[in-house]
């Protein structure tokens, strides 16, 4: 005997007793409301944890952006003063 | 649920803190939750403790809602999640021998093995709890799946919108849950 053939009929009286649509136990829904009230969402420690990196991507990112204009103004400091020190050299020299 | 604008409309109330909504849409969902939890057939949790673990994270995530699948394919989405995660600890699973069966189901057996009838309607009853036996020797996804196809009778269509995965997973699934079942029967004769 075919074991497919065997299996589909064994299903198929299984699902003709399928057992009856099962009916909320008695106070489920007011169980269910405190449960969800009471225990805080498991979400809420990976949204806490992503809050905080996306701060610390941001005060990084403003950090970098400072020290790349402080080193811009500092080059340009260094060639004002290189300027003036070669124009009191030439002064000087003559 | 067939009516989904009427779900939407629950949860938008429920969001809002109505409690009557709240409760209204926990019974109007239970049925579609019950029947998932019962399809994975776990050894350890009770049914309402799984159902109850599942309307929780529901409304824990309400906002999360977005409004773009029906309400009843978000929640048995949620369902079939928790369920996996709650039976991902229960990796034994029963090996099923003739002496676990009953001799009514040892009698149904071999008349479907003797036999190509259909099984006679005072033996159904026998046949499902052979069934769930043979289920609970498989691993969850496929328990559900096999469960959700033969015995809810969904196409595959349907169990790809409940449950979130791909045609191929399904169809992939079921085909070795099968495989596994042919085997379990072969024993059984």
């Amino acid at each position: 005997m075919n074991r497919d053939e065997i299996m589909h009929r064994l299903f198929r009286a299984a699902a003709d007793a399928e057992p009856t649509a099962a009916e909320m136990p008695f106070g489920f829904d007011t169980r269910v409301l405190a449960a969800a009230r009471s225990a805080p969402a498991s979400g809420g420690i990976a949204l806490l944890a992503r809050r905080i990196a996306l701060i610390a991507l941001a005060v990084i990112a403003l950090a970098g952006i400072g020290t790349y204009r402080a080193s811009i103004s500092d080059s340009d400091a260094m060639s004002e003063y290189a300027m003036a020190d070669n124009a009191i050299q030439n002064n000087l020299g003559e | 649920m067939d009516n989904d604008e009427h779900a939407r409309a629950l949860v938008d109330r429920a969001r809002r803190g109505d409690d009557a909504a709240a409760r209204e849409l926990i019974r109007e969902l239970y049925p579609l939750v019950a029947k998932i939890v019962r399809g994975y057939h776990s050894r350890h949790a009770a049914e309402e403790d799984l159902a109850q673990m599942v309307f929780v994270k529901v409304f824990q995530h309400l906002d999360q809602y977005s409004g773009k699948a029906p309400v009843s394919h978000w929640v048995s989405r949620i369902a079939v999640n928790t369920c996996r995660s709650q039976l991902a600890a229960e990796k034994v699973r029963p090996e099923l021998r003739e002496s676990d069966l009953s001799e009514e189901q040892v009698a149904l057996i071999q008349n479907l093995a003797a036999t190509t009838a259909e099984v006679a309607p005072d033996q159904k009853f026998a046949a499902r709890d052979l069934v769930e036996k043979l289920l609970a020797t498989l691993k969850p996804v496929e328990r559900l799946v096999l469960d959700m196809i033969y015995l809810q009778e969904r196409s595959v269509a349907e169990v790809q919108k409940l449950t979130g995965w791909s045609a191929a997973k399904v169809k992939v699934s079921a085909f070795r849950a099968r495989q596994k079942l042919r085997k379990r029967i072969g024993t059984l004769i």
